[in-house]
């Protein structure tokens, strides 16, 4: 099967890691002194999950490690070349990965799902498969 | 094939290859960073037969006079609301870095009181925790139980919260008569009491802990606050409750 474009990729993960942005720097902002994202059906799970000793990294925000890494990957999709196809591939597996931890958690250890934390992971998802594409189908070919 | 074609496929070989290393660092990454997250909060406490902190509790709250959940002097003109779960690791950080410095300037010297309210969010364990810090508040011991428990906070849902950590909690926080204690947080009344707070704190709008609301002369009614970032805008709260 035939990857698309490469231009259509790149358009795609801009959309994705510009999308996650807004999506993480919401978390971040909304946990900000100790609040937390509200849930859009209701409950209480993005709370739960807001609280939990798991929501920080070194004394961090994770979202704030997210709202860089989506900046990471929107700079890869803005740039041409392979530094940007391989860079891409990288920090999106280091957030896919990052992201399976995390959902890991949420189902087994904190017990609660954070709807905001699912469309997070779902993006660098996404982000992963189009990079990966992305690097696979190109690397090595003129820009 | 051209030999411009073979030197292209071979770069983009290598290319791959270093993929696949790059690949390597990253899943590498991603351990480590698991390790870390795994590990931050492996010596946070949650052992019964080796309590932090006894006598820095006792030495902070010496002196100030406790009423149930009151910490401070009855007739204080403003009163602090704290909507906190003994669980929840935010709350403990507050209670260490934030609350010593509004209960040394504020409520010691009578100008303020401190209302904790359980508002069990983390998971079904706060809610015996937070009934036995209201037994102990029947026995003047509240804040005492409050300020150890956090002190010795363990890692949320995982189990810690047992009948043998909360008795040395409460031991530890000067609960003179435990099978009272025993008796009262095991009571339908202390029990109702965290689920009455809880749903207070959901009508007051609060989404997080710990959330702070302010009763005095300058406030209308009880004015929700949320949670200030700092001692000092939690003490200009105050001021301004106080008219």
């Amino acid at each position: 099967m035939k990857a698309p474009a490469e231009g259509t990729l790149r358009g795609v993960a801009t959309f994705l890691a510009t999308f996650g942005i807004g999506v993480a720097t919401y978390i971040a902002i909304a946990e900000s002194g100790g609040g937390s994202p509200v849930c859009v059906a209701g409950g209480h799970g993005c709370q739960t999950v807001a609280e939990s000793s798991y929501s920080h990294l070194l004394g961090v925000n994770i979202a704030v490690f997210g709202i860089f890494g989506y900046v990471l990957l929107l700079g890869a999709a803005l740039l041409r070349g392979d530094l940007a196809r391989m860079a891409g591939f990288a920090v999106a597996l280091v957030g896919f990965g990052y992201s399976l931890y995390l959902t890991y958690l949420e189902v087994f250890t904190i017990e609660a799902i954070c709807q905001w934390c699912v469309v997070s992971a779902v993006l660098m998802t996404l982000l992963f498969a189009t990079n990966s594409l992305r690097m696979l189908a190109y690397v090595g070919t003129e820009p | 094939m051209s030999e411009g074609q073979g030197g292209a496929n071979e770069r983009r070989q290598n290319l791959i290859k270093l993929a696949s290393a790059v690949a390597f660092i990253a899943v590498a990454v991603v351990v480590v960073l698991i390790v870390v997250s795994q590990n931050q909060g492996s010596d946070s406490g949650g052992d019964s037969n080796d309590l932090d902190g006894i006598a820095e509790v006792k030495q902070e709250l010496a002196g100030i006079p406790q009423n149930g959940m009151v910490l401070g002097e009855p007739g204080a003109k403003v009163t602090v609301l704290e909507f906190a779960d003994l669980q929840c690791p935010v709350c403990k950080g507050y209670s260490e870095e934030v609350l010593p410095e509004i209960v040394e300037n504020r409520v010691r010297s009578g100008e303020a009181k401190l209302s904790f309210r359980n508002y069990t969010i983390i998971d079904e364990q706060s809610i015996p925790a937070g009934a036995a810090a209201i037994a102990a508040g029947k026995q003047g011991r509240g804040w005492n139980f409050v300020e150890l428990f956090y002190r010795n906070q363990g890692i949320e849902h995982s189990g810690y919260v047992t009948d043998e950590f909360l008795t040395a909690i409460a031991e530890g926080a000067g609960v003179a008569d435990i099978a009272k204690w025993n008796r009262d947080r095991k009571s339908k009344a202390v029990l109702d009491e965290v689920s009455a707070t809880t749903a207070e704190a959901q009508e007051l709008g609060f989404n997080g802990t710990p959330s702070f609301a302010m009763e005095g002369p300058g406030a209308e009614g009880t004015e929700a606050l949320g949670t200030p970032e700092s001692a000092g805008a939690l003490e200009s709260a105050i001021s301004s409750a106080a008219g």
